[in-house]
């Protein structure tokens, strides 16, 4: 077998594997930690096309999160709106914002524009837990919103078992990944890389970097909202602190830095490894310590940042490049 | 018609004034060398060119389009590229990465992209180490790396920062030859350097500049021989004997 005929025969593998797991996998428990991986996964890749590729630490990723679910869930509540139309329109909503938000602070460097980021998303979940009426709209303040469990199925993006939600965002996590791998080997992805590393370089090489930037940032704010709409859907029940908090954005940009960020891969190796720790450490500890997911977090961030600056990937992706020259010689 | 023109250009940076009445013309196909001592305003007078910084005032001509306040993008796109006098690199990718970033500005598809950046490359004789690290490289690999990118954009007016600076002498000779080759591909050239074996070599004419001040201008001969060019560069006491 050729090197890419190997790497097709690995990826339809995978495919098989994750399609087939809930016939497996029968326990509730199971696929719905599989599902929040999965929402993870999703999430840090979709932060990735700008925390990654474009170079700057966004850390206010849970806004544009929160508008998704925000959007969805007043939308299907009040006026009966199916959550497919009101995640599209949670999307276009963040991705609004996203660019209002980027316009001032992409100039910023650094732990500035981190910071500033930062700031918008705390000043947004406190605005929420402040207000009970958006003009028509009942947001309903720190109480939060509850979806009520009638009329289940697609449509409504509803469903009374698991399977369904796991499908749902495997296709949207396989979908957001065929989106930055063309994204990063087209034009913007070269140009997103290089306005990172050396804006000045980059610019005078035709690239208007501010440009870039905000086209990224107003993909990546749209496919998190996505993210929140199904995750109301999901749960059936937000508030400020679940879907705005700043634990969330922290949490996305862990994954991604522990996992490897401007990479493909790196985003989802990070959920895949880290959103076990926190799900079992939380069945197990947390009668006796919680937050104990958060302390290994911090210990596995200072360990791979200091060893593997590039995450986690780059060992497994040379390992699994090594392994695909092998096979490869091997069958010649 | 002059390719690249300035006139009575100003750049003041609070009350320092880095280039103060700079004027000068280069005509297309022409090799200019730029020199002055240290902090003369040269590197300056390139950012304004290339659109890094508006100029405080007066004006910048290129192929007769006034362009004080465009964009650095904006000019690259027009035909003009330049190098950097402190080399930047893209240092986590590939040589082939950092000249396609240069090429796409051509065309938005990746294979014509990737095509006309190994063309550069091989022109360079850079083609054997297209997959290396450009963090890797040897000063000589990342200067000459600067010029591939600038090339990839096909410019009609390259400006060239030093780009022999730190070099061994058998580099120089290199990359005095790289350059010659350029101008007869009809790329039109303005070098700045302080190795004046290779820019008495290479320039048509020199321009040297003196607390941003333009002092002389003439054939490298004529330079060479003025005393006020002499006095500039080893000072007032230094006689000419």
């Amino acid at each position: 077998m050729t090197r890419e005929n190997l790497q097709k025969a690995f990826l339809t593998l995978v495919l098989i594997i994750v399609f087939g797991l809930p016939l497996i996998l029968r326990s509730p428990t199971y696929l719905h930690i599989l599902v929040l991986l999965y929402l993870y996964a999703y999430l840090t890749t979709s932060w990735n096309l700008v925390g990654g590729f474009a170079g700057v630490l966004p850390l206010g990723h849970a806004a544009f999160f929160g508008i998704g679910a925000y959007t969805s869930t007043v939308l299907y509540v009040q006026y009966g709106v199916s959550p497919w139309f009101g995640m599209v329109l949670g999307g276009v909503l963040a991705s609004i914002t996203g660019v209002m938000i980027g316009l001032p602070t992409f100039k910023m460097r650094g732990a500035y524009f981190a910071l500033a980021t930062i700031a918008f998303g705390e000043g947004m979940r406190v605005m929420v837990e402040n207000i009970d009426h958006l003009g028509p709209f009942n947001i309903n303040g720190p109480r939060g919103l509850q979806i009520p469990p009638l009329n289940v199925g697609l449509a409504n993006l509803m469903f009374t078992n698991k399977e369904p939600y796991y499908y749902i965002i495997l296709v949207m996590l396989i979908a957001v990944l065929a989106v930055t791998y063309f994204i990063s080997r087209s034009r913007l992805g070269y140009y997103l890389n290089a306005g990172g590393e050396e804006p000045e370089a980059a610019m005078s090489l035709g690239v208007n970097v501010a440009r870039c930037k905000l086209i990224a940032m107003a993909m990546s704010s749209f496919l998190t909202a996505l993210a929140g709409s199904f995750y109301a859907q999901f749960s059936l029940f937000i508030h400020p602190k679940s879907v705005i908090s700043l634990d969330l954005s922290f949490e996305i940009a862990f994954i991604a830095l522990i996992g490897g960020r401007g990479s493909i891969v790196g985003p989802v190796l990070g959920a895949l490894l880290l959103r076990p720790v926190s799900d079992f450490s939380r069945i197990y500890f947390g009668a006796t310590l919680p937050g104990l997911h958060l302390i290994i977090f911090g210990m596995v961030l200072i360990l791979v940042m200091i060893y593997l600056p590039r995450g986690l990937q780059q060992p497994l992706t040379k390992a699994y490049n090594g392994l695909l020259n092998r096979l490869d010689r091997r069958s010649r | 018609m002059a390719i690249l023109e300035l006139r009575n250009l100003i750049k003041a940076f609070g009350g320092l004034r880095a280039v103060d009445g700079l004027s000068l013309a280069i005509e297309e196909g022409q090799i200019l060398g730029l020199i002055g001592p240290n902090g003369a305003g040269k590197s300056t007078a390139f950012n304004c060119i290339a659109g890094v910084y508006p100029p405080s005032s007066g004006e910048v001509y290129f192929c007769g389009e006034k362009t004080n306040n465009q964009k650095p993008w904006d000019l690259c796109r027009k035909g003009l590229a330049r190098t950097f006098q402190i080399v930047k690199p893209f240092a986590s990718k590939s040589l082939l990465y950092n000249v396609m970033v240069g090429s796409f500005s051509r065309t938005k598809k990746r294979s014509k992209a990737e095509e006309k950046a190994l063309a550069v490359l091989k022109s360079l004789h850079l083609d054997v180490k297209k997959d290396m690290n450009s963090g890797n490289l040897t000063i000589a690999d990342r200067k000459k790396l600067e010029i591939g990118r600038a090339l990839a954009t096909e410019p009609r007016l390259l400006l060239l920062d030093e780009v022999m600076a730190g070099l061994r002498p058998t580099e120089v000779d290199e990359m005095v030859a790289v350059i010659r080759n350029l101008r007869d591909s009809g790329i039109t050239i303005f070098l700045i350097e302080h190795i004046m074996r290779a820019i008495m070599a290479l320039s048509d004419r020199i321009v040297v500049i003196h607390y941003g001040k333009k002092i002389c201008e003439g054939t490298p001969k004529e330079v060479a021989d003025d005393e006020r060019v002499i006095k500039a560069y080893l000072g007032e006491d230094y006689g000419v004997s």
